[in-house]
């Protein structure tokens, strides 16, 4: 799994490509938690190329949601569809997150957060 | 069945009178594109005339009594959907050899016989799944729709047909334009009656381009407007050198029956996942009966109408009791011969282009059903071939001319050689086919990419749906993520998936600790501080994931099984 962080303003997004298994899960929370300690509260975590995601994917995504509500910020996700959409719902987790249907739209709503 | 969001009119939904009225005007008028084969062949046989549109009256009867026997359900006759009956293209080339050889009375002796075989081969259907997969099923209904529209062009265009005059050009581009233009920005009623008022629109056109004339005018003004069905011109004979040419084309008329129906089922149904092959049984039993009657009465074969489903796909009406109104004004017209003499001599141009209207939506039905299956080489050479084959047939019409007798009528239509490579070619491609496969992981080298290749690969060997494949192989890379930390201690974990058209079975077992499947999800704290309930949540998911799990542990060996539907 690889991961790209471009920053947009206050809002830094992460674009996933690959699977979000066990082993991308921990890259992930690793590259989240060192974004919220340096300051970023606003996240947008981009799916637009992810095939795979596992339990530990998700589990993740809630801990990313959680550290960021604590620094007064937000997370949103974007690009969810096909495969990995279906699977979000299978988990039974798609109204647990803010999601939106690409990164810029995603950015923007993040950008407006809290005003 | 789970009512598509396109459809306006669903099966068993009642239309208000006028839309089902100018709905089956509309159907009618379609269908009366394929009166241009009894009109050939009666021609052949050198029916004169003044008596033409007596004996396409008969031919209407026919047509009234097979739509009706497809729509409604007799006992096991008749598929229950809105699928009227039509001449065809596939009795074409045997029916001009029977009036070749023995004039008309071995036409009807032998679509008698035609009509008694496609119903002896309707009650095997279910007996021969495994030689007609869905994806031939979409082969079929891609070669209807190759064979119609090349037949049209070359209509139009080949070198045998006379020049294209500018005014047919201007007439066929007026009617196709309507009907395009309707179909595609037009809305409610102008979209369902898109075929019918573009077929108004090119007689309109025909007529102020002079391509309608004194002829036309003529012979429809010299046939009365009220006359009983002439039946004089029946008798029956058969000839058992003819047999193998009708035979092919009853084997085409079930396969083609077979696969219009796939597309009534799949254009009712939002759920559609394959052919219901009881329904098709049954459909194929009604088609088989409607060309034995037409044998009987003195018409040429019939089949379902594939052009008719691909209108009412593009419509968005459904509903049965369209398929009644169509049946009724069959029997108006069957008493009515100045109407079918007016539908008889339709403007070349009009007539081609509403053809290649409803060809564009069968072709792309055909491509859809083939594609919603995995594809590998076999099936790949399998579809390929009888695409080619077809278009060889289509580009080459010489090249059966010194086959022989027995094998001419294979080469002298695409659809039948199509079909008939794409089922031999199947059969000879099931040898060495293994609908069981195993996979063995170990503990260090459990690479989800493995697993995917190997149900990819699988899949794509057995024809299997792409989206359960996907769920199969989701389920087996979670279940393996799931249980390598705490669960699966030691020795390998091995995969045993078994599949037939109806079933995909997988089943894992390794040596360990049993993942728990809980019918409710953990909540979100647990799972982002619990370990527990990050095993709990991945159960969750694989029991949503497949449609039925069964696990047991016995002798410190677990065992699990993901059931899907297929």
């Amino acid at each position: 799994m690889e991961l790209a962080t471009m920053q947009e303003g206050a809002v830094v997004s992460v674009a996933v490509k690959g699977r979000l298994d066990s082993v991308g899960a921990d890259l992930l929370k690793a590259r989240v938690s060192q974004l919220i300690e340096a300051g970023t509260a606003r996240l947008v975590i981009d799916f637009a190329q992810v095939a795979y995601i596992s339990s530990a994917g998700f589990r993740v995504l809630l801990i990313a949601a959680k550290l960021a509500e604590h620094a007064n910020g937000a997370l949103a996700l974007a690009g969810i569809g096909g495969e990995v959409k279906r699977l979000f719902d299978l988990a039974a987790l798609t109204e647990m997150f803010t999601i939106l249907p690409d990164r810029a739209q995603a950015v923007e709503a993040l950008a407006n957060h809290g005003r | 069945m789970k009512k598509p969001a396109n459809l306006i009119y669903a099966l068993e939904e009642r239309p208000p009178w006028l839309v089902v009225a100018l709905n089956g005007v509309q159907h009618v008028g379609l269908i009366a594109i394929n009166l241009v084969y009894p009109v050939l062949v009666f021609r052949l046989a050198g029916v004169p005339a003044s008596m033409l549109a007596s004996v396409l009256c008969a031919g209407f009867l026919v047509l009234a009594i097979a739509t009706m026997l497809q729509c409604r359900r007799f006992g096991p006759i008749g598929s229950g959907y809105m699928c009227p009956a039509t001449f065809t293209a596939t009795y074409f080339s045997a029916s001009l050899l029977a009036v070749k050889t023995g004039g008309l009375s071995l036409l009807f002796g032998m679509t008698l016989f035609a009509g008694v075989l496609e119903a002896a081969l309707a009650r095997g259907l279910q007996r021969m799944r495994a030689i007609l997969p869905t994806e031939i099923s979409g082969a079929v209904i891609f070669l209807v729709g190759l064979s119609g529209g090349i037949a049209g062009m070359r209509a139009m265009l080949g070198t045998g047909a006379a020049p294209v005059s500018t005014a047919e050009w201007w007439a066929a581009g007026i009617t196709l334009g309507s009907m395009i233009a309707l179909n595609v920005w037009g809305r409610g009623l102008l979209r369902m009656l898109c075929a019918f008022i573009g077929l108004v629109a090119g007689y309109v056109a025909a007529v102020l381009l002079g391509l309608f004339g004194a002829e036309q005018w003529q012979a429809v003004a010299q046939t009365p407007w009220l006359a009983l069905p002439e039946f004089s011109h029946v008798s029956w004979s058969f000839d058992a050198a003819l047999a193998l040419p009708f035979a092919i084309a009853s084997v085409a008329a079930a396969m083609k029956t077979v696969g219009t129906l796939a597309v009534c089922q799949r254009i009712n149904d939002a759920d559609w996942v394959r052919p219901d092959l009881a329904s098709a049984t049954r459909g194929a039993l009604a088609d088989g009966a409607g060309t034995a009657i037409a044998g009987l009465m003195g018409a040429v074969g019939i089949n379902t109408s594939t052009p008719s489903v691909g209108l009412s796909s593009a419509t968005g009406v459904t509903s049965r009791v369209v398929a009644y109104a169509v049946a009724a004004l069959f029997v108006v017209l069957a008493l009515m011969p100045k109407l079918a003499m007016l539908l008889a001599v339709m403007p070349r141009a009009v007539l081609v282009a509403a053809l290649l209207f409803v060809i564009c939506f069968i072709l792309i039905s055909g491509l859809q059903v083939m594609s919603s299956r995995l594809l590998d080489a076999r099936r790949t050479l399998v579809l390929g071939s009888a695409i080619l084959g077809a278009a060889a047939v289509e580009a080459l019409p010489g090249m059966g001319a010194n086959a022989g007798a027995g094998l001419a009528p294979l080469l002298g239509s695409s659809l039948v050689f199509g079909t008939v490579l794409a089922l031999a070619m199947n059969l000879v491609f099931r040898i060495g086919v293994g609908q069981k496969a195993l996979l063995t992981l170990e503990r260090g080298a459990a690479e989800a990419q493995k697993i995917e290749d190997f149900f990819v690969a699988r899949g794509a060997v057995w024809g299997a749906r792409s989206e359960v494949i996907r769920r199969a192989a989701f389920g087996v890379q979670q279940l393996v993520e799931a249980v390598l930390e705490n669960c699966w201690r030691e020795g390998p974990l091995a995969i045993e998936a078994r599949f037939d058209e109806f079933n995909l079975d997988v089943e894992l077992s390794y040596r360990g600790e049993l993942l728990e499947f809980p019918l409710t999800r953990p909540n979100e704290r647990d799972i982002r501080e619990d370990e527990h309930a990050l095993r709990h949540l991945a159960g969750f998911m694989l029991r949503q994931n497949a449609d039925r799990v069964h696990s047991e542990a016995k002798d410190g060996r677990c065992s699990v099984l993901f059931h899907f539907d297929h």
